[in-house]
């Protein structure tokens, strides 16, 4: 009983337009979104260049991208941590606790999951596409665009699961965000505090938004692949 | 086969084998591809027709003694990147470029550096020609298999090129979409390009006038 009040109670919070749960919410999503521009250019040519060309440690890059998937994102946080904090090698840039950090590390966390699904993508496609390019005349850069361009709704794909891992991430906003209100709190930062304190309205809230980012991120996954399933 | 005169090939080839695995797929001593005359390839299934043809335009490796193009010499290394677009391979079932068929038929012009102001008139020759204007702008998954056939040839005729390499085309096609498909090839043998066509049936590409070579235990005899 007591959780549908609470729950009624946050869907009017929502609702009500409340100031500070939009901007923990703003903050989320622009931090994601800017840390996924930041990790896509690299992280697409990796993964095209891991799927096209043969070359000396190939495969042990392959195996790193792997296994960066797998890492906790705790661990990442804790990594950059010790770099930007005060006596680590980048202390001097003053970014610990602050947005760029969080993006900075969201985009560790997403590049492996782009270059990855990107590597898919580009082994998966159509060998004809890149012959035809080639027979037609095609340079190496314009048969690279061309590549990209045919597996697109895949790479589309990929940003909208990278999407999904840096939004729903805790381990590394906590740490190198430092929850701080109104700059660095985020939708999970927040409901983890909140919780703690014994408050759930505001926690329900902002999983409500997680579910319904979701949900929206998973209707595009679908949309991306009947596109791409149509050749 | 035959190297009339002093006139130089077109596309010379000498010494071509090609392996997968321990397997000899070809072992082609000499090949002359001359202007203006249509070769018809035959053999049976896994004969290594298609093999044949993705050598000659660069898209598969093989061993070649020389090969040279209108008496010049090509870099065996990199047969495509010196041939293409002056020949081009046609798969069996051509793939089009997730974008439009006016795109896809521009993808050369752009490619080759073909002045833009040409771009237009040259699309719509292409469209025309192979009577796809009404789909000029529809995505070529919507597209027939004789629809495709067509477009595809447009894009490779739109680039003018020298030597045609056809590996079946009008297999899996309907009656009236087979007539369209061997009209067009017929009308780019006689404009003096050198058309290729692998083939198990011949009977399927109404050309009178190819030289018919056969590929049997990886050799080629005839012609």
């Amino acid at each position: 009983m007591e959780l549908l009040q609470t729950t009624h109670a946050a869907i009017a919070l929502l609702l009500a337009g409340d100031e500070a749960l939009w901007g923990i919410i703003w903050i989320s999503v622009k931090v994601c979104f800017l840390a996924l521009m930041l990790a896509a250019p690299p992280a697409v040519l990796m993964g095209f260049a891991l799927g096209n060309y043969k070359f000396p440690g190939r495969r042990v890059l392959i195996v790193l991208i792997q296994t960066l998937l797998a890492l906790p994102t705790v661990v990442i946080g804790l990594l950059l941590y010790m770099l930007l904090s005060r006596q680590g090698p980048f202390g001097g840039m003053h970014l610990l606790f602050t947005q760029e950090a969080m993006i900075v590390g969201q985009a560790v966390l997403a590049f492996p999951i782009l270059a990855a699904l990107t590597l898919s993508a580009v082994q998966g496609a159509d060998r004809r596409a890149v012959e035809t390019a080639r027979t037609l005349g095609a340079g190496r850069l314009r048969e690279t665009v061309t590549m990209l361009l045919e597996v697109r709704f895949a790479v589309m794909a990929a940003m909208i699961s990278g999407f999904g891992r840096v939004i729903s991430e805790i381990g590394c906003a906590m740490m190198v965000g430092g929850n701080i209100a109104g700059v660095t709190r985020n939708i999970t930062t927040a409901i983890a505090l909140e919780t703690s304190k014994g408050e759930f309205v505001q926690g329900i809230a902002l999983g409500i938004v997680l579910v319904l980012i979701a949900l929206a991120i998973n209707f595009g996954l679908a949309l991306m692949q009947g596109r791409g399933e149509q050749r | 086969m035959s190297m009339p005169g002093n006139q130089v090939p077109l596309l010379a080839v000498r010494g071509l084998k090609k392996h997968f695995d321990q397997r000899l797929i070809l072992n082609v001593d000499r090949l002359a591809l001359e202007r203006g005359q249509s070769y018809l390839i035959t053999g049976s299934n896994g004969a290594g027709k298609t093999t044949l043809l993705r050598v000659l335009a660069g898209l598969e490796p093989a061993e070649i003694d020389s090969l040279a193009y209108e008496g010049v010499s090509v870099d065996t290394g990199d047969v495509v990147r010196q041939l293409a677009p002056r020949v081009i391979y046609l798969h069996q079932q051509p793939y089009l470029f997730n974008t439009s068929v006016a795109a896809n038929i521009m993808f050369g012009l752009k490619a080759n550096g073909v002045p833009r102001h040409l771009h237009k008139t040259l699309l719509e020759e292409a469209l025309a020609w192979a009577g796809v204007q009404h789909v000029a702008h529809v995505s070529p998954h919507k597209l027939s298999g004789g629809e495709r056939q067509r477009v595809a040839l447009a894009r490779a005729k739109v680039l003018n090129p020298a030597i045609l390499l056809l590996d079946e085309p009008t297999a899996n096609l309907d009656e009236d979409a087979r007539q369209q498909v061997n009209h067009l090839i017929r009308q780019m043998c006689d404009n003096n390009h050198c058309v290729v066509i692998a083939t198990h049936d011949p009977e399927l590409i109404a050309l009178p006038s190819a030289v018919v070579l056969r590929l049997h235990h990886a050799m080629l005899t005839g012609g």
